[in-house]
């Protein structure tokens, strides 16, 4: 099934309004609805019913879910990120709505842990357990006390109440917007091309390949213009990694399009000449672009380090070099090194971050007790 | 990891500060702005941690180390200023700090009124040396 988000041609540079809307409703359903949701729920004097807002909430969720897409992960990694994903998403709505601040700091402690349960997912124990002894042992703690001694008399009016719920809901969502819509643009453009690749390397007739990637070329040209190298024109070093996948592809794609066009019938509707060969060898160049293609999309936008970057070994090792050798052992990749591993790059690479780190803490702490710590004179 | 998987853990980075950007905006109790703050902070860290994953080496996870450290200075700073404002004016509304703003704006006042507090439920209260009032008592099944 084609996705509407790639039925556009990538020619429609100048796009209205309505042209975004068609483009990106799958990603701009779920931000509707949960602009909806957030302005519902948000405290005011007079409030909407909770039951509407609650349903746009479900409904954004579900749509936000059915966008994500999970390639090539196993069911439990999957099955937990929606779990963490939604609780953290969930309790983040929840707290911006609450009217009591005591249950919004508890909302805020699930957020913390779902965010841990996130961490944990990516291979980040050490952070995880780091993030909930600080926030959530410490941190919401500290909130808790404030606002218990802040707020003996129950809910004030401030609580019940926001401040331009509507203006901010929809800064918030346009913010939201761009932001999806963007991450779309750059991380999915490839997908479709690949799947028909993909699905066309298995097949091995003609007539397979014609009912996979149409009668004529213009699967070729567009996969071709999709990846064409010269579409970020900032990044026009040679040596680029990503302009040389790209440069790769896009001729691994040319030579598939030239077998391609003796294949597939002229303008006469008779077959062309070819024999045996030409067959074998279309199936090697398919796989071929299916093969560079999937090289792209690991470093798409150039993400990865590149080989060459003079990067230490402390912070673990880039996945497109071999393991590093210290002291005649190679450095365990992650996640099993990880507590070493930020340890020996907190005290070599950024060793000085460290003291200014610790210094910063030392300021604080003096600060917080020069400001909260005045009594009145009569106590002394 | 595939690009894609990065996709699903920005998203909720991005949602996560979205919300505690709204929340940051519109609620007027200091102490939610401030959490709100943090869970700006939260959506930032798990980009990080999903680039460091994504690459492969620990830097964005020593980012994330070091803005534990920061939060935790800012939390005890904004803390301590909070317990400052709510001993001068009693309250924890930072409307009622609107005289520190810009000259030429105009005063935000509340128009709609706070519906009336519900009624109450009256507690019963033991006459002085008398027995005890008669109250339905459930039936119990222990």
């Amino acid at each position: 099934m084609t996705p509407p988000l790639l039925q556009v041609p990538h020619t429609s540079r100048t796009a209205g309004a309505a042209d975004l809307v068609t483009q990106y409703w799958p990603v701009l359903l779920p931000v509707a609805l949960g602009f909806a949701a957030v302005y519902l729920l948000l405290p005011r004097a007079r409030r909407y019913p909770p039951l509407w807002g609650a349903a746009a909430a479900g409904l954004a969720l579900a749509a936000a879910g059915s966008l994500l897409i999970r390639h090539e992960t196993d069911l439990a990694e999957s099955i937990l990120f929606y779990i963490f994903a939604g609780l953290a998403i969930s309790f983040g709505g929840l707290m911006i709505c609450q009217r009591n601040p005591v249950h919004a700091a508890l909302s805020f402690a699930m957020v913390v842990l779902s965010t841990c349960g996130l961490f944990l997912l990516q291979a980040a124990p050490f952070l995880m357990a780091a993030t909930i002894i600080i926030y959530a042992g410490a941190i919401v703690v500290t909130f808790l006390f404030v606002i218990m001694l802040a707020q003996q008399a129950g809910l004030s009016s401030a609580d019940q109440r926001s401040h331009e719920p509507f203006l901010a809901t929809v800064a918030g969502f346009i913010l939201l917007a761009s932001l999806l819509c963007v991450l779309q643009k750059s991380y999915t453009s490839l997908d479709h091309f690949v799947e028909r690749a993909e699905r066309a390397a298995q097949a091995s007739t003609v007539a397979e390949w014609q009912a996979i990637l149409g009668k004529d070329e213009s699967f070729f040209t567009e996969f071709r213009e999709a990846v064409r190298p010269d579409r970020h024109p900032r990044r026009q070093d040679a040596n680029d990694p990503t302009v040389v996948a790209r440069t790769n592809l896009k001729n691994a794609l040319e030579n598939a399009a030239t077998t391609w066009s003796a294949l597939t019938p002229g303008e006469d509707g008779k077959a062309g000449q070819f024999g045996p060969d030409t067959v074998t060898t279309f199936k090697g160049q398919l796989e071929k672009v299916v093969e560079k293609a999937h090289s792209l999309r690991q470093m798409q936008g150039s993400l990865q380090p590149a080989e060459n970057l003079p990067l230490s070994t402390a912070s673990g090792t880039p996945p497109n070099k071999p393991a590093a050798i210290v002291d005649g052992k190679p450095v365990e990749r992650l996640p099993a090194g990880n507590a070493a591993g930020l340890g020996r790059a907190l005290f070599t690479d950024y060793l000085l971050a460290v003291e200014l780190a610790g210094t910063l803490l030392l300021v604080a702490t003096i600060g917080a007790i020069a400001i909260a710590g005045r009594r009145p004179e009569g106590l002394r | 990891m595939t690009p894609a998987t990065l996709q699903n853990y920005l998203i909720v980075g991005a949602v996560l500060f979205v919300l505690g950007m709204i929340g940051f905006l519109c609620r007027r109790n200091m102490i939610l702005m401030f959490l709100s703050a943090e869970m700006m902070l939260q959506g930032v860290a798990i980009n990080l941690v999903s680039f460091a994953h994504y690459r492969g080496n620990l830097q964005g996870q020593v980012f994330v180390l070091f803005m534990l450290t920061v939060a935790a200075c800012e939390a005890a700073i904004a803390l301590a200023l909070v317990l400052i404002l709510y001993k001068s004016r009693k309250t924890l509304d930072v409307s009622v700090w609107q005289d520190l703003r810009e000259p030429d704006l105009e005063p935000v006042e509340d128009e709609e009124p706070l519906p009336p507090p519900p009624p109450q439920e009256r507690l019963p209260r033991l006459p002085p040396a008398a027995p005890a009032p008669p109250q339905p008592q459930e039936p119990s099944h222990v």
